[in-house]
């Protein structure tokens, strides 16, 4: 089973089909259940604490805006795991934990730089692209380790 | 009591940490942060028809509920608009709507731009003035004074007190703040005095400023209220404009406001300073180091030209610096005190001035207006005429005994 | 500084959603409940959410998914089920997450009948290639009207 970044970080579909073909989709509900289960500082909703947009600081500059450093201390550690990655392109109005495309930007150039496998696709806008999407995301996760079936 | 609802328009604040000090500061003033609800489609139909076309999905959802408040959809009292701060797209997003939402709705509006270090105690007056522009529109339409009553504006730098009897201000007391309560005291005889009177013909009392909480806890007044309101509604009032569009800069000890009025009540407004650079402690600085008495600041300003001094720092220490320089180099003290006064006028003027609508009257408020050198500078800014009310350093103090007799029985 | 002590420490919940013109959320409920053992399960606008231990949930979504494999999707959830602190009653609104489910739900049935059409293709080894990159061929006319009839009604 490989850990497969997905983008959107908040996709059902990605998430669904990643996990559907046997592999673990690394999405933003797994920073955030983290943050969720933790003990500490209260800091509602999301449990991110002013210390999040430091810790982001591994990932982006001082004078990036705290909101960027912020998600980086959520998506930085994912990328980091990740084995490979699914990317949506286009992928407009995902809100809240991608709601940000200054973040999203930097998301997708560190998976690029990261040198692990990319498959990067559209969503489809009718039936015929949602076979060539399923087909595509399939045959990608197959060719990973561990691939498969489920 | 009711909750007063504000309606928040954000990006990144639960990502820079601070979501949750936008919820205390709220509590902290009895009001409560709510989020429209909209549905997706009022998202790509809100995007269309506002027009800014923005990437972030965020910032498509503050647009969407934004105009689902202005169109009625959504009820608020107020609303909260907040961004990161250093992000272009943010800021162009916040601006806008900044403008729009009082534009095109009786809604008031305050607008931040926050970063991981900041607090509720930062956004506290802020959401005050929201709640109270909700929870006392009708107070805040008081014209006039009526009866006996005193106001006392608790200021971090000086505390200011006034007498006033049937709409006249019969009583003033001025004291540098030392410890709070004593120099109100201090102000508070000294006001008494001047007006003939005793505590006990006093009818009505009310407070503002930073120390506005133990001032009228101590004094037991009927009215405790935040700057912002109160400058307001003093400012309009002194200047005998009360209806129609203002502009009120007060640039204070410790921080400015500029505030967009209307009718007497703000529409929007914005409250800070980065540092002492741009405020009133940078022309006491001043006036020290050129060893003249903060009165003659003024006056010496305006022989002065101070384009002939480079200065232009929003850090005191850095413009104390520059001035110091300068009078080494041989500069004469009335172009550096023209410098200094253009210093922080400029400061003013590109930090704070761009998040409010100026509309003319623009009127100066508080005791920086008295340096007429600082008034000129900002006049030349602005290209506008700025009015400087009589009694303008009492503008707390007098916006506190205006509203407080509201408060006297049988009103 | 309050203190922060978690709930639901060591579980998983995750959402499922069900697009299907044979089984609604009450009936997918129905049956869920009937194979839950012990997995918490919560019935929602557009599907369930289930917590519990990571083994007991997996077994459970297996379950589940096999009801209608095609119709049936499945997603991490970062909070445990009816958390005050997302809950619309609290927020006086949606919170930004649900919007963005709300944009993949309207393209669920192209995945669907792509879930279909592979299986119908088992072993078939010619797949088609995903859709390169900015190469997106100009929408047709004559598509562009149905895609507005469609949204319309």
């Amino acid at each position: 089973m490989a850990k497969v970044f997905i983008y959107p970080a908040t996709s059902l579909i990605l998430s669904d089909l990643v996990a559907r073909f046997g592999h673990k989709p690394l999405g933003a509900a797994l920073g955030i259940r983290e943050r969720i289960q933790t003990a500490g500082v209260d800091s509602p909703p999301l449990q991110i604490t002013p210390e999040e947009p430091k810790r982001g600081l591994k990932y982006a500059a001082v004078e990036v805006p705290s909101g960027v450093r912020g998600r980086m201390a959520i998506y930085g550690p994912l990328i980091e795991e990740a084995e490979a990655a699914i990317i949506v392109t286009e992928a407009d109005l995902a809100f809240g934990c991608m709601g940000c495309a200054r973040t999203d930007e930097l998301i997708l150039f560190s998976l690029r730089q990261s040198g692990i496998p990319i498959l990067e696709l559209e969503y489809p806008t009718n039936e015929e692209e949602g076979i060539r999407f399923v087909a595509a995301v399939k045959k990608f996760l197959a060719g990973l380790p561990d691939g498969g079936e489920a | 009591m009711k909750k007063v609802r504000i309606a928040q328009l954000s990006c990144g604040a639960e990502y820079s940490g601070v979501q949750k000090e936008i919820y205390e500061a709220a509590e902290s003033v009895g009001a409560e942060v709510f989020f429209p609800d909209i549905a997706l489609a009022d998202v790509e139909r809100a995007v269309k028809k506002f027009g800014l076309d923005v990437k972030s999905a965020d910032l498509k959802l503050m647009i969407a509920r934004a105009l689902a408040l202005v169109e009625g959809k959504v009820e608020a009292d107020g609303v909260f608009i907040g961004t990161c701060f250093r992000c272009a797209e943010a800021a162009i997003v916040r601006n806008e709507l900044r403008r729009y939402i009082p534009e095109n709705s009786k809604l008031s509006v305050v607008s931040y731009s926050f970063t991981e270090r900041t607090t509720a105690g930062t956004l506290l007056t802020r959401m005050e003035a929201l709640t109270t522009i909700a929870r006392r529109r009708a107070l805040l339409a008081r014209e006039e004074q009526t009866g006996i009553t005193m106001g006392v504006d608790s200021g971090s730098s000086t505390t200011k007190a006034v007498v006033m009897k049937d709409n006249e201000i019969v009583g003033t007391g001025w004291h540098p703040t030392t410890e709070v309560i004593k120099s109100a005291e201090s102000a508070v005889s000294d006001a008494l005095e001047m007006a003939g009177l005793a505590r006990e013909d006093i009818q009505a009392i009310g407070t503002t400023g930073y120390g506005r909480f133990l001032i009228g806890k101590h004094l037991g007044a009927e009215l405790i209220q935040e700057e912002l309101t109160v400058n307001s509604k003093g400012a309009v009032y002194l200047a005998g404009h009360q209806r129609g569009a203002a502009t009120v800069i007060d640039i204070g000890g410790m921080d400015n406001k500029a505030i967009s009025v209307i009718d007497g009540i703000p529409g929007t407004f914005t409250m800070g300073g980065i540092c002492a650079g741009a405020s009133g402690r940078f022309l006491e600085m001043t006036a020290k180091r050129l060893g003249v008495d903060i009165t003659e600041l003024g006056p010496l300003a305006m022989k002065g030209m101070g384009k002939n001094v480079p200065m232009n720092s929003y850090c005191i220490v850095f413009g104390t610096q520059s001035l110091v320089n300068a009078l080494a180099a041989g500069s004469s003290p009335a172009d550096v005190a023209a410098a200094a006064c253009h210093s922080v006028a400029e400061q003013v003027f590109e930090q704070q001035l761009q998040e409010v609508d100026i509309k003319e009257p623009v009127i100066m408020v508080g005791g920086t207006s008295l340096i007429e050198g600082l008034v000129y500078a900002m006049g030349q800014l602005l290209q506008t005429e700025v009015v400087v009310p009589p009694n303008s350093q009492y503008i707390g103090a007098v916006g506190s005994a205006l509203l407080a007799s509201g408060f006297i029985k049988g009103e | 500084m309050a203190e922060y002590t978690p709930d639901y420490v060591g579980t998983v919940t995750k959402y499922v959603f069900v697009e299907s013109p044979s089984m609604t959320p009450g009936e997918l409920a129905l049956r869920a409940y009937e194979a839950s053992e012990g997995v918490l399960i919560k019935e929602t606008c557009f599907g369930l959410q289930v917590t519990g231990e990571p083994e007991s949930v997996d077994r459970l979504l297996e379950e589940i998914r096999s009801f209608d494999p095609t119709h049936i999707f499945v997603k991490d959830r970062g909070f445990p089920p009816g958390d005050p602190r997302r809950c619309r009653a609290n927020l006086g609104g949606a919170r930004p997450g649900y919007l963005g489910h709300e944009r993949e739900f309207r393209i669920l049935r192209y995945i669907t009948r792509g879930l279909e059409e592979l299986d119908r293709r088992e072993g078939d080894e010619a797949e088609p290639a995903p859709p390169a990159r900015g190469k997106r061929p100009l929408l047709d006319i004559k598509r562009l009207q149905e895609l507005i009839d469609t949204e319309e009604s």
